[in-house]
This record gives C-alpha cells, structure tokens and sequence, in this order.
C-alpha cells in the first residue's frame, strides 16, 4: 500500500526533530568526522533518507556551541574535521534524552491502556 | 584535493552550485560546502586514479537534492519569500507580484507611477482566479492583493456615479462661478444637481443591468454578493433624487 500523504508528512517531521536527538547522542561518547556520523545515522532504519540533511544540523549545532570541532591529520588523505559535543551540548542531551524517554513511556502506557 | 575526470569535476561543481543557492541566507552555507567536499573525499577516497562522473553519481544522490536539506522555516524571512516568488504555488507569485506592483506605483507616483494600477489590477485578478479555479478562500492573503482591486472599484464606480453628472452641469448651468450665490440661484442649482444626479442615476441602473456580470466578474471578490437585483435601489435612489429635483426645479 502507498503511503499516505498524511503519514509521510508526519514521518517527515518526526525524522526531522529525532535527527537532532541521534546526531547528539552518536557524539554522546565520541569525537567523530562528518562522514562516519553520516555512515553511523544511515544505519538507522528510516531515520536518514538524504545524507546531506545532517551536515545543515551538525553546522547550526555548532552555531549554537552544542558541538565544536577541531582538525585532526588523516593518515588516508587531507586533514578530517571532527565533531565533538561541548559542557552546553552535553547538558542539553542530558534534557533532550530524559525527554524523549518520558514520552516514549507515556506513548508506551497511552498503546496499552487502548488495548486492553 | 580528490582527482576528478573533467565530467566529474563539471558535475560536483554543478551539484555545488545547486546546494550554495538552496542554502542561500541560512547561516550554515560555508561549513556545509567544507563538509561535503569532505564527504566525497572520503567516500571516494579508495578509488584508483580520476574519479568518473559514474563514480561520483552515486555518492551525490546519496547526499540527496540540497534543496531538501533545510525546510522553509529554517531561512531568513526575505529567502522564504523569494522561494514562494520563485517556486512557491503560482497564487503566492501572483499575490506577492501584486503587492510588489502596488508598492512601486505609490513609491513612483511623483514620475507616473500611478501606470504601474494597470498591471497591478491584473496580477490581483489573476490571483483571484487561480483560488476560484480551487474553490480556495483568499485568507490572509487579501491584504496583499485587494488594493489594487479597490482603488480601480473605487476610480471605476465613482466615474460612473458623477461624471456624467459633471458633466451635466457644466453644460446645463450657466455662469458657474456664480452657483449657490442667492437663494433663487441655490434652489435652481440644487433641483438641477438632484435631477441630474436622479435622471443619470435611473439611466445608470439601466445600465448595470446590462452589464452587471462583467462588472460584478472585474471586481471579485468584492463584489461577491452583488446582484442584477441592486439596480432596483439604484433606480429608486435617483428617482428620490429626480422627484427632489423635479419639486426644486418645478414646484417650489
């Protein structure tokens, strides 16, 4: 069955507020470049559909000093540009994480209690 | 810097461009362009030799169309509105293309800007079509596009009204420096104005019914609920008028 209009217009949005959630969460405990946090996302089902959609966030995050980057030398060619999160991003993840669990339990508890 | 055929390098730079005017007036346009050069270079970093544009291809649509890159709400305010001029629905071009004509007729009007009501009027009129054509309301967009509507409602309905009548006047009164100048003179000009007004008034109702389509189609969606029925109050008006005047003129 074709997807509805209504149902890819609400994947749409949701994609595009968790895409921010998954890009802070990959840095959670990493510094990473640009094309393994594309490659990492990418393994998600349904989460990225055009790769270049991440590097617009990664750079307004860190217009917003959530992550910095820094040059590091590649042994493969030129130097690579690194992502990692700041204190403010970090912080920021901490709410963003403990947000979308309380509303993934309460979408959880909303499904059960209409099926009983 | 990766090694590019000719074709290839034509391509990535086309495909550049193409990204660089998506991203236009968003703060992010520099850093990105960095990052997907980089992007390709790694992706093709193991290939021997120059890279072809077959090569590249698939790269480049993984990266997807840049101008799905960003939504509309992440521009600035003027982007937004040139991307709806430029490749918005055709009522916002037109609705955003009779303001932009509106504006410039007041801005020139001292070097006869008051030309540019014409094209103005009928940009407005085609963004009225296109919504009746989608049985679409006008919203919010009605203070972009009425303007010109209402000043030529306004220039057209009020000619119809008292010219003639001016013109009766000037024909029909003599020494007009002298209007109103005793009382005789008062209840003589008065009577002719009213009848003249009365008479023209019935002729113009007679008129209208006539053509009362056109004139309702020319001046929608003002004129939305005006109907062949209106020349009734038109006649009854002016015969007030003309049996004032009559009175005046004849009686009194």
């Amino acid at each position: 069955m074709a997807d509805s209009p209504f149902y890819v217009n609400w994947t749409t949005q949701l994609r595009k507020g968790l895409l921010e959630l998954a890009i802070l969460n990959v840095l959670g405990n990493d510094s990473l470049y640009g094309y393994d946090i594309v490659r990492l996302l990418s393994d998600v089902d349904g989460l990225v559909i055009t790769e270049g959609t991440i590097y617009p966030i990664l750079s307004r995050l860190r217009n917003e000093e959530y992550v910095e980057t820094y040059m590091e030398e590649s042994p493969n060619g030129p130097a690579r540009k690194y992502y990692r999160l700041t204190a403010k991003g970090r912080e920021e993840l901490r709410r963003m994480n403990h947000h979308w669990q309380r509303l993934h339990e309460s979408i959880g508890t909303l499904r059960k209690e209409r099926k009983r | 810097m990766i090694d590019l055929t000719p074709d290839a390098e034509q391509r990535f730079e086309s495909y550049l461009t193409r990204m660089r005017a998506a991203l236009r007036g968003s703060a992010t346009g520099d850093d990105v362009e960095q990052s997907v050069r980089e992007h390709v270079e790694v992706a093709l970093g193991g290939v021997e030799g120059p890279v072809s544009a077959d090569r590249l291809e698939p790269v480049l649509a993984q990266l997807g169309p840049p101008e799905r890159w960003v939504s509309e709400d992440e521009l600035p305010a003027w982007r937004r509105m040139m991307m709806r001029l430029s490749q918005g629905p055709e009522d916002w071009r037109l609705a955003y293309g009779s303001f932009a004509l509106t504006l410039l007729m007041f801005v020139l009007m001292p070097i006869g800007g008051v030309l540019l009501l014409i094209p103005a009027y009928l940009v407005s009129r085609a963004f009225v079509e296109v919504l009746a054509s989608r049985d679409e309301a006008i919203g919010a967009r009605r203070w972009l596009v009425l303007p010109p509507v209402v000043i030529v409602m306004a220039i057209v309905t009020g000619i119809a009204l008292i010219a003639p009548i001016g013109a009766a006047v000037s024909i029909g009164l003599r020494d007009l420096d002298d209007m109103f100048s005793t009382v005789a003179r008062m209840r003589y000009d008065t009577g002719f104005l009213a009848m003249s007004a009365g008479v023209w008034w019935i002729v113009l109702a007679g008129i209208y019914s006539i053509v009362y389509r056109p004139y309702r189609a020319a001046f929608l969606p003002l004129t939305a609920r005006l109907r062949r029925g209106h020349a009734l109050v038109l006649t009854l008006v002016g015969a007030v008028f003309a049996a004032i005047g009559a009175v005046l003129l004849f009686v009194v």
